[in-house]
């Protein structure tokens, strides 16, 4: 059923809120525009951390790390494939979204590469998009 | 005029047709129709009769590690088992009193239910299509019970939605009697002013109508839809001089606007049906019998780093509870360890064969067991197991145990959430988590919040050993990595749910062990 529903829960959050106001939000906001810092936040910080240093073993660092800073398109490629334990986000964010969170991700911490643009993600993704099943109202 | 249309359908874009109408059972159906090789699936374990005398290294202990080893020891084989953990069945799993769980990333939790309370906080229903788990639960006689997966009382909570029937907590009845006797009785009145009759043979319109009105509920004479007892009662029937108040329909404008009818299916998911079943006690307990059998062979807390082979054997490097370095070898290794863990094992094999590893990404998913005072949802809501539908992904549902009916306490699975709603949940505290997930239920539940008692939560791609819920295949991995590991490298096979297309289940781990097995033994004996 839902993708759009699911989608539409994540742009209920207050840009700029933590993670513990969100916990308590309970009647939905108008939708508003993320910023990267709330996007990372919501979406990657679980398991890289809210500094960018990761899990070691687990999860990668992203802060000081060269391949987030690197070329853009197999970064871009990862966020919307996935690969083992990084999940895919090609049904969960749409292309602004990315680039917003990628773009934080090559500035925050001291790492320094140059912004990634919507449009690139939209030629990455191409056209034969392949959304994970939709969220269905019941899964295993 | 429409493109699309005046093209022939390609091979391939009727397959995703099929995918897009009936599920990945009917792309199989069709791939077999038009001469790919589609094998039939197995509902007993294979019979591995011949040569066994060969030492086989099996790398985990879930279901399909567990099955792995099971029955290659019984063909004859010498098995040795490792396992990160200290204990046995991977994701196959139950937090009770005194489990221990540390996210990566996150704060040591210790369960502190009451004696006999437990969440399944991985695996926790088996349909009755689930033939391998339920062939060993018979064989290692491990008990079951019903899980209800479906109650017709039970609530659906819909907030997105507008008009009187959002954000509030309805019944299921309600809205299954009235969305679909609505929805039989127009289409009764399109047939009876002929609208549809190019559709029907001689004598279908008569039967279609009768159709409609025992699937609506509609009225014997007109063809209406006026209410039904299966909607509920605004006072139930009972003795003497009372013989029940009926209730009232919705507004059909009112259930649409609600959209609360998104929860009605003509069917179950076929992975979803009913008759569904749970281990008695708890998921751990297949697993459990499965070690008891086993004994010495399965060696807990031994983490593989290395795997190796020549044209010979193959060893397997691990670190054991004291970080002491060992290794083992063998003929042959049979690998269930996760895609996504094997990921970071050292493993000689092929280039295309590491890549095809990399191939698929890992599902986010979290659960909360909620310990509860009280079965406020028996007691006060006649609501017994199934579950409670939200559109906030961020919750899920709410689902109610199926097991220690009408007892003191319970637990209480608080959000099932998936994806980047998992992602997010993930990220907060335990405490924070708890608050939630007391929150979403306090919209349904006035006696909600005041009830939770202490809770037990997970979010499986932080889990080590496992960093994912289940293996989510795309098309284009499924077409160029899955074949590629469903054959060994060398003399490593691999084995796991997330080599079937059951994945995600139990049954998936079981039968990819049979398979993999099954390819094994018949090399032994070639
Ligand atoms: C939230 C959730 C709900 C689910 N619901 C259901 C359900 O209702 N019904 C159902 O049937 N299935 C369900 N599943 C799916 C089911 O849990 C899996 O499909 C199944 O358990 C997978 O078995 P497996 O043997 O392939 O993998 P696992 O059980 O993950 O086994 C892999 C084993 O390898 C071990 N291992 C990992 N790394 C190492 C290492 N380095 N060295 C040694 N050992 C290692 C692990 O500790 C583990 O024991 C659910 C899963 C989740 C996460
Ligand atoms: C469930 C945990 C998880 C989440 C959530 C997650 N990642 Fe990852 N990420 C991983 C893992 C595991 C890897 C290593 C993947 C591999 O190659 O096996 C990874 C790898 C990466 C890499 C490549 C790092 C390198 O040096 O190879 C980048 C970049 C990245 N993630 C960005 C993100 C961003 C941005 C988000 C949020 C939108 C995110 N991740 C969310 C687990 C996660």
């Amino acid at each position: 059923m839902s993708k759009s529903s699911a989608r539409y829960v994540m742009r209920l959050l207050v840009a700029g809120a933590s993670l513990a106001v969100v916990a308590q939000a309970q009647a939905a906001p108008p939708p508003t525009e993320l910023s990267g810092a709330s996007l990372f936040a919501q979406n990657c910080s679980a398991c890289h951390q809210l500094t960018g240093k990761g899990v070691p073993g687990a999860f990668p660092a992203l802060a000081g790390d060269a391949f987030p800073q690197g070329p853009p398109e197999p970064v871009v490629r990862l966020l919307l494939n996935g690969r083992g334990g990084m999940p895919s986000f090609r049904a969960d964010l749409d292309d602004r979204q990315i680039a917003t969170v990628l773009t934080y991700v090559r500035s925050a911490w001291g790492n320094h590469a140059p912004r990634i643009e919507p449009a690139m993600v939209a030629r990455v993704r191409g056209s034969a998009a392949q959304d994970h099943a939709a969220q269905a109202l019941q899964a295993h | 005029m429409n493109e699309a249309i005046a093209q022939p359908l390609s091979r391939r874009s009727f397959l995703e047709g099929l995918g897009g109408v009936g599920g990945t059972g009917l792309v199989l159906a069709g791939m077999s129709a038009l001469g790919f090789g589609i094998e039939a699936r197995a509902a007993a374990p294979p019979v591995l009769s011949g040569r066994a005398g060969k030492r086989i290294v099996v790398l985990g202990s879930g279901v399909a590690g567990l099955t792995s080893a099971y029955e290659l020891r019984k063909a004859g084989y010498d098995v040795v088992l490792l396992e990160a953990r200290n204990r046995v069945g991977g994701r196959s799993y139950t937090a009770r009193r005194g489990t221990q769980l540390t996210e990566l990333g996150g704060e040591p939790q210790t369960c502190s239910f009451d004696e006999g309370l437990y969440i399944n906080p991985g695996p926790w229903r088996i349909p009755y299509h689930h033939y391998g788990y339920l062939h060993y639960c018979r064989t290692l006689g491990v008990p079951v019970e019903l899980f209800n997966n479906d109650n017709d009382h039970s609530y659906i909570y819909y907030e997105k939605g507008s008009g009187p029937l959002a954000r509030r907590p309805v019944r299921k009845q309600e809205v299954a009697a009235d969305t679909r006797g609505y929805a039989a009785e127009m289409l009764a009145k399109q047939v009876n002013q002929g609208a549809l009759d190019q559709a029907f043979s001689p004598g279908d319109k008569e039967l279609f109508l009768d159709y409609l009105k025992s699937e609506g509920y509609l009225t014997d004479k007109d063809f209406r839809y006026i209410g039904t007892p299966g909607r509920g009662y605004d006072t139930d029937p009972g003795a003497g001089l009372q013989p029940g108040v009926p209730s009232t329909p919705y507004a059909m404008s009112d259930l649409l606007h609600s959209h609360t009818w998104d929860t009605l299916k003509s069917v179950s998911d076929f992975d979803q049906q009913r008759t569904m079943f749970q281990p008695l006690g708890g998921m751990d307990r297949l697993p459990a019998a499965f070690g008891r059998d086993l004994g010495p062979i399965v060696h807990l807390q031994h983490v593989v780093e290395k795997i190796s082979q020549t044209d010979q054997g193959v060893t397997v490097g691990y670190v054991d509870a004291q970080g002491q370095r060992g290794s083992v070898s063998g003929d042959y290794c049979v690998c269930t360890l996760p895609l996504s863990v094997l990921r970071g094992v050292d493993l000689q094999v092929s280039p295309g064969f590491k890549d095809a590893i990399g191939g698929v990404s890992y599902a986010l998913v979290g659960k909360i067991g909620l310990q509860m005072k009280r079965r406020f949802w028996e007691e006060d809501h006649a609501i017994y197991g199934g579950h409670i539908y939200f559109d906030d992904a961020d919750v899920g549902s709410i689902n109610l145990p199926s097991t220690g009916w009408l007892g003191k306490k319970g637990v209480v699975l608080g959000y099932y959430q998936f994806f980047a709603n998992a992602a997010k949940i993930s990220a907060l505290s335990l405490a924070e988590r708890q608050a939630f997930a007391a929150a979403a239920g306090q919209k349904v539940f006035p006696q909600y919040a005041e009830n939770v008692e202490t809770s037990f939560s997970i979010a499986w791609h932080r889990v080590p050993y496992n960093l994912g819920g289940w293996a989510q295949w795309s098309d284009d991995g499924r077409r160029d990595a899955y074949p590629k590991l469903l054959e060994p490298d060398g003399r490593i096979y691999l084995a796991g749910e997330h080599l079937s297309y059951i994945g995600g289940w139990q049954e998936g781990g079981i039968e990819s062990a049979w398979s993999q097995i099954a390819k094994l033994h018949k090399r032994v004996n070639a």
